[in-house]
């Protein structure tokens, strides 16, 4: 049965990007008075906290993220309980809100996302990322994040044919909706020919195919049918969620040109929301690596196992295409602060649905996906939206 | 080190550091794992024991790692591949003996043999070249 009670009613995030002298409380604090007080959402509503965040230990040594952040914020003293799932730490908090209301044990819950990864090294940021994967038997090898992509890209090019310059084409159309994205990290356009510059990161992934390391924070308020109507006249109503885990050594699966927590999760929250892929208008989904794009979309439905590349090629997955795919630019370019990206997937899918996403609207927008995916894919998690006029 | 131990996660990975690589294996129905597993992927038990394995299988995906973390920056660009193990497992370890610059000349499929690797890190690392 679709649920029928979660409403988002407000969605912000801040600028993502190397957010130089911003600290994590600070970028925080932005994204939850963008979604509250600036919303017209009295702080004093708010009842309860669902915080992502995936590794602030090693990037800016904070643990017990959860009060430090509300507090910060203004919000001290209500419930506040940190998610972490590595790259879906943020959607994991936006079902922990979705279950609160469902429930009815809250009428009103914030949820909220936030990473700071500039202030370190790269190599620093690539460890801590790796603590995303196995540490005794896939980190020790020293595999990498964009390593266990790069593997899967391996798998999907052999399976499929898919080339180096189908993945690049994500990239370009990635950047094409980025450069209208005020928000975004990267507000610029690049050719194809940029896109394949051989600079490797992970064989056969090169630094256009890889998400840039970023900073900052995104928030949503959450609430009930009956309260829904005090903050606006258009809420969006989440009718499915689904999540999935699967192992969380890349080399325990039968299949590595397909994630099947993604299969799971989505085929989760269709049923539940008596929906299917044809159904969708679009989706935003977990690119942190261009395959990662091309998969999903074969992973949620959209488009039948190794065809994903070819939906890309011939502009399905554009703006202006039948199923525009990351149409605000995606983690591609708008950025991937780790533990916002769930939440912030989340505020693109409502500010689309409404119809307040500026240049990246897109022409149908009554129901949208997302889709947000951890580590080497071993959390998964799927969200259905819809607007409530729609 | 007691082969009739029960494994541990501890014991597998010090077998690597020794250069004499054991696997778990399910007692109950046979099935070789490796990584260690708590629990049996084809029936569900948990009781485990040691078995060695012939040490070949072939090349199921792999990548060139040119950006590296911190603890492993000395060694790039270096290869790390899932491998299929003849007794049906699969595992990840280094690639040695393949060339970094030339990672489209690598096929799938192809047949490796276990070995090991020294890592600048001061680790041994669990590897595999051609066989
Ligand atoms: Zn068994």
């Amino acid at each position: 049965m679709p649920l029928n009670n979660t409403n988002i009613v407000s969605g912000a995030q801040t600028k993502f990007g190397a957010l130089k002298g911003i600290s994590l409380r600070e970028m925080f604090a932005e994204a939850v008075d963008k979604a509250t007080a600036d919303a017209g959402i009295p702080k004093e509503d708010i009842q309860a906290a669902f915080i992502g965040t995936f590794i602030p230990e090693m990037l800016v040594h904070q643990g017990h993220t959860a009060p430090l952040l509300l507090d910060f914020a203004g919000l001290k003293g209500i419930p506040a309980t940190r998610h972490e799932a590595a790259c879906a730490s943020g959607a994991t908090a936006l079902r922990a809100g979705i279950m609160a209301i469902e429930s009815g044990l809250y009428d009103t819950v914030l949820v909220a996302g936030a990473e700071k990864m500039t202030s370190v090294s790269t190599n620093k940021v690539t460890e801590a990322l790796a603590a995303a994967a196995d540490d005794d038997f896939e980190s020790a090898v020293g595999l990498t994040f964009p390593g266990v992509f790069g593997m899967a890209a391996v798998a999907h090019m052999d399976k499929y044919g898919t080339t180096e310059e189908d993945m690049a084409r994500v990239a370009v159309k990635a950047h094409k909706n980025g450069a209208k994205n005020p928000l975004a990290q990267f507000q610029k356009e690049i050719t194809l020919e940029k896109a394949m510059t051989p600079r490797y990161i992970a064989w056969p992934l090169k630094l256009f195919d890889c998400s840039p390391i970023s900073d900052g924070a995104a928030a949503l308020v959450l609430t009930s049918n009956e309260k829904a109507k005090e903050y606006t006249d258009l809420p969006v109503k989440i009718v499915g969620t689904g999540q999935a885990s699967a192992s969380m050594n890349l080399c325990d699966r039968d299949q590595l040109a397909s994630f099947e927590a993604s299969v799971k999760a989505s085929r989760a929250a269709y049923e539940m929301a008596g929906l299917s892929p044809k159904d969708m208008d679009f989706a935003v989904v977990h690119d942190c690596f261009t395959i990662a794009e091309i998969i999903a979309s074969e992973d949620i439905g959209f488009f039948e196992p190794g065809t994903g590349a070819k939906a890309v090629e011939d502009g399905i997955t554009a703006m202006d295409g039948d199923k525009p795919i990351n149409p605000m630019g995606g983690l591609k370019a708008v950025g991937h602060p780790v533990g916002a990206t769930g939440v912030k997937q989340a505020v693109v899918i409502y500010r689309e649905l409404i119809g307040d996403a500026g240049a990246n609207q897109i022409p149908k927008h009554d129901v949208g996906l997302m889709h947000n995916f951890g580590g080497t894919g071993a959390t998964c998690v799927v969200n259905i939206m819809r607007r409530s006029d729609a | 080190m007691n082969d009739e131990s029960k494994p541990t996660v501890e014991a597998y990975k010090q077998y690597i550091e020794s250069e004499d690589f054991h696997a778990y294996k399910c007692v109950d129905c046979g099935a070789v794992i490796a990584p260690p597993s708590g629990t049996c992927y084809a029936c569900g038990s948990n009781k485990m024991e040691w078995t060695t394995v012939k040490g070949t299988g072939k090349l199921v995906a792999f990548t060139v790692i040119h950006i590296a973390p911190e603890a492993f920056k000395a060694e790039a660009p270096y290869y790390v591949g899932i491998i299929e193990l003849d007794e049906g497992t699969r595992i990840t370890g280094r690639l040695k003996g393949f060339d970094t610059n030339h990672p489209e000349e690598v096929s799938l499929g192809s047949r490796v043999v276990l070995d090991y690797e020294h890592g600048e890190s001061g680790n041994t690392y669990l590897a595999f070249r051609p066989e």
